[in-house]
């Protein structure tokens, strides 16, 4: 059906009065009602319990005082910003070069290299954590031993429980950040400025430094900021790496506070730096970016053309492959063998094989088959919840139905910004007790995880929202259609294949979630993330090796069976 | 064999499964039945529990392995009511039972702290449920009245010394008291799990600061120990050969790796060996009170304590004897620091912990 035959067919249109009265304005009046409810209100309501005291509710500012006038609380701050400083970086030394070596030359192999960096962003960090501690304990690490008995020292020289050792492993999981932001931007700019650039006498590394990279010097700096907040916002890696290694972050001291007496005020009062780093990061990203111009990225695409590396190219393979190694296939290979191992120190025998481990989890344990389906029940719900929220928001700001409709698309991406533990001590302290009393339910955790991920199918749906002119469903309206008539049979199905394309990107981290997930769950809504944190307690790592399988398989398939539908995935673009 | 499971444990659990699963199937043919050998009493209890059909037990008694046992065993006794067992260390439990508390909304049925401590305060905030188990008579006479009130009763004890892994440390080199862990060979070989977390790890740091003082544990951070979170991490940390001696090693759980093959020694130390009773409570206004009754009677029984014995642990019933070749405690000196010495003292030394360690 094409728009000029309706346009010509000319059907009356309604009046502006009757237009008003539109049925379907109840729909997004409680759209709207549900997005203050998932955002504002756990934020605001986060705010005003940082400054009451606990039993009266008055006015005070004693949890600043008992959350600032301490000395290991300000050490747990300075060290997540330490973190996330150090994450930063590494991830941008890992992330740019290899997004530009795929984007811009023509080093072999790309595609398997994509892939391994999908699979470094489908691993949730806890679980590269895990992987880590079987590499580089410092007595008992594989990479440890190796060295040992190589070296005949007597000591390792990998510490993984440490500021550095935690660094890397954050930083492994999250350079996908990184490279995604920048390796779309580079694939937006055309080669005519690195060609002046070179007609002027530039060689090629000078024109990758002062021109290449510049140009998509905004990309890279998002995804540094996407890596600094995800590592000082999280909490499963450092639980598992900075305790041992006797140093607390954020997260970590955020979690003390809830133990007895549980401190919700104490803990909001100390969340507010997260906050408020992250809107100096953006403020920062403003201020840098400033006025000047990078309309490089004109979307016009003039020609694009690999540039030819000669033997470098085998050089940027090797640096590829040494990232993909540190941040998938080393912790992979180790959480494999030791989840089918008997005991994971005695190594790779067909002796120490089992599936112990498997049956141990899937028949013996009372939890872990309800854990498991509570897991990606909740996280399908929330990919739906989320879309179907974040559809209609991107509808009404794009056909600007109600005034201020930016306040709306604002509010959908302000969660981005929120750290999750903080997220989840707002959906606690709003929602966890009477009059909703929602603890311990199914569907708090899925409005905590909806709300954390409504930024991802806010962006995906107001993206393909833009793609789409609306005088297609103008047409439907001018023959008589309602606007949910139009958005049924002509938007929805525009929309299909990135919905679909969606729905994975917030259905693979909603299945890993932990840091939000960790003050919300109850006995009978354990996910898998949680119950992995309460094993990793006794150190049972063949065990939690298992469970940490399970999650990534599932997920996989999960996944897989969603890229087949859409025929694509969100990295792995067709025409690579 | 060095396995996670050995051989006769395997067949246990699954003998235990399949027990499950028949008297499930048995349970949805057939009108549920209680067995010839139950009490009145149980039966009563019983029949009242099936309307609840489960209860949630919050347990920090044992590693996750004993403790699901336990569960499937109860499941496999009482056709129809399942046992959801969520095992995390005691702090942990306690965290989430006050969540709940704030929250007004008890998720919990029976929780088996470690921290005697969070007894004494529920019971102080009339937070718990008083029940008489019929079976609190019939335990061993060391575990009776533990509350004369009744509103908590011990239905686990263990034992706190130290081990060595022994491919890395001789047993002449072993120290024979806690004091020896004080010495500067053992810089970066000692794993201790973390009081903020175990309660069987904060009863132990009562005890310790009683016995020595709080400079035993700075010369121990000088020793720069490896810091977990339950008391079973140490197990892990010897096993793998990250450290080679635990200061906090619970007989339980490291006797049973020891039998298992793992290269390792436990040592009961001259000036005692820490004994830990650790009690359970039903809490008050739950949603499933029957049931929790009746795994109250169930944690009591002989059946439970058969479970704890094959998992190394202290039986509380006579009928059942301690496996042979495994010291009891009642084979060793113990010592265990007064019920208001640890419900003063834990909190304390948290404190004094985080300071010290800085975790």
């Amino acid at each position: 059906m094409s728009n000029e035959s309706i346009t010509i067919a000319g059907a009356p249109s309604r009046g502006g009065a009757l237009r008003r009265l539109d049925p379907s304005m109840l729909l997004w009046l409680v759209m709207i009602a549900a997005l203050i409810f998932l955002v504002a209100s756990p934020i605001v309501r986060l705010l005003i319990s940082s400054f009451q005291e606990a039993e009266t509710g008055r006015l005070t500012l004693a949890n600043y005082r008992d959350a600032y006038f301490n000395v290991r609380h300000l050490t747990a701050l300075a060290n997540s910003i330490e973190l996330g400083v150090g994450v930063a970086v590494l991830a941008g030394l890992f992330g740019v070069p290899i997004a530009w070596a795929i984007s811009r030359t023509d080093m072999p192999l790309k595609g398997l290299v994509r892939i391994l960096v999908l699979g470094a962003f489908i691993t949730p960090p806890y679980l590269g954590a895990i992987g880590w501690i079987l590499l580089a304990g410092p007595n008992s690490g594989w990479l440890n031993r190796l060295w040992i008995a190589a070296t005949g020292e007597a000591h390792g020289i990998f510490n993984i429980y440490s500021m550095p050792g935690l660094i890397l492993v954050v930083a492994v999981t999250s350079f996908p950040y990184v490279f995604v932001f920048t390796n779309s931007a580079l694939d937006l700019v055309s080669s005519e400025m690195e060609d002046a650039a070179q007609i002027l006498g530039a060689g090629r590394l000078r024109t990758v430094f002062r021109i290449t990279l510049p140009l998509v010097f905004p990309a890279i700096l998002g995804g540094l900021i996407i890596s600094f907040l995800e590592a000082i916002s999280l909490f499963g890696a450092p639980a598992l790496i900075a305790l041992p290694a006797r140093f607390n972050v954020v997260a970590t001291q955020l979690w003390q506070f809830f133990e007895y007496p549980v401190r919700v005020e104490e803990a909001a009062a100390f969340a507010m730096p997260l906050l408020v780093i992250t809107i100096a990061m953006f403020a920062l990203q403003r201020f840098l970016l400033g006025r000047k111009g990078y309309a490089a990225v004109t979307g016009k695409g003039g020609e694009r053309r690999m540039i030819p590396l000669g033997p470098w190219r085998w050089v940027m393979l090797g640096y590829s492959f040494f990232v993909c190694a540190l941040s998938v296939l080393l912790p992979m290979t180790v959480l494999l063998q030791a989840a089918f191992a008997k005991a994971w120190g005695r190594g790779f025998s067909l002796e120490n094989l089992t599936l112990a481990n498997f049956r141990y989890l899937l028949f013996d344990q009372t939890q872990a088959r309800d854990t498991i389906i509570n897991t990606f029940v909740y996280a399908g719900a929330t990919a739906f919840v989320s879309i179907a929220l974040a559809l209609a928001i991107a509808y009404v700001v794009s056909r600007k139905l109600v005034p201020w409709a930016n306040v709306l698309g604002f509010l959908c991406m302000a969660p981005f910004v929120i750290p999750g533990i903080v997220l989840a001590i707002g959906f606690y302290a709003a929602y966890a007790p009477p009059p909703l009393a929602l603890y311990g339910t199914g569907t708090i955790l899925v409005l905590a995880f909806t709300t954390r991920y409504l930024p991802i199918a806010y962006a995906s749906s107001s993206a393909s929202m833009r793609s789409i002119n609306h005088e297609m469903e103008e047409a439907v309206r001018i023959l008589g259609g309602g606007r949910l008539l139009a958005i049924r049979k002509v938007l929805a199905p525009l929309l299909k294949k990135s919905l679909a394309g969606a729905w994975i990107l917030v259905f693979i981290p909603a299945a890993r979630e932990l840091s939000s997930a960790i003050f919300l769950v109850g006995p009978n809504t354990r996910v898998i993330s949680v119950m992995l944190f309460d094993l990793s307690e006794e150190g049972n790592f063949e065990v939690l090796a298992a469970l940490g399988v399970i999650l990534l398989v599932a997920t996989l398939a999960i996944a897989a069976i969603g890229f087949r539908i859409i025929g694509r995935d969100f990295m792995l673009r067709r025409n690579v | 064999m060095t396995g996670i499971f050995n051989a006769t444990r395997r067949d246990i659990l699954k003998g235990g499964g399949t027990a499950a699963v028949a008297l499930g199937l048995g349970a949805t043919l057939m009108p549920r039945a209680a067995r010839a050998d139950m009490t009145p009493h149980e039966k009563e209890l019983y029949e009242a529990a099936k309307k609840d059909g489960q209860l949630t037990w919050y347990t920090a008694h044992s590693d996750d392995v004993t403790a699901q046992a336990l569960g499937r065993k109860f499941e496999a006794l009482y056709p129809g009511i399942k046992c959801n067992v969520v095992r995390t260390t005691a702090q942990v439990a306690f965290q989430r039972v006050s969540q709940e508390l704030k929250a007004g909304a008890m998720q919990v049925d029976v929780l088996s702290s470690t921290d005697i401590g969070h007894y004494v305060y529920l019971k102080d905030k009339k937070l718990l449920e008083k029940y008489v188990p019929e079976n609190s008579s019939k335990v061993l006479d060391i575990y009776k009245n533990y509350d004369p009130d009744g509103y908590y009763f011990v239905t686990s004890a263990g034992m706190i010394g130290m081990s060595t892994n022994t491919s890395k440390v001789k047993p002449a080199d072993a120290p024979a008291n806690w004091t020896g862990l004080d010495d500067s060979k053992w810089n970066n070989q000692i794993a201790l799990g973390h009081p903020a977390f175990s309660g069987y790890v904060g009863t132990w740091t009562v005890m310790m600061r009683k016995l020595y003082g709080w400079p035993f544990f700075e010369k121990l951070a000088k020793n720069n120990p490896r810091v977990g979170r339950s008391i079973n991490d140490t197990v892990t940390l010897l096993n793998s050969g990250e450290s080679s001696i635990a200061g906090t090693a619970a007989q339980n759980s490291t006797v049973e790796s020891l039998k298992k093959g793992n290269p390792l020694a436990m040592i009961y130390p001259t000036d005692g060996t820490v004994l830990i009773l650790a009690p359970s409570g039903i809490m008050k206004g739950v949603k499933h009170p029957n049931a929790a009754r009746l795994f109250m009677e169930f944690l009591m029984s002989v059946d439970a304590s058969k479970i704890w014995v094959e998992h190394f642990t202290e039986t509380m019933r006579a009928e059942v004897p301690p496996l042979a070749g495994v010291k009891s405690a009642k084979d060793v000196k113990t010592i265990r620091p007064s019920v208001e010495e640890i419900s003063k003292g834990i909190p304390e030394v948290i404190k004094q912990w985080r300071e010290t360690f800085g975790v």
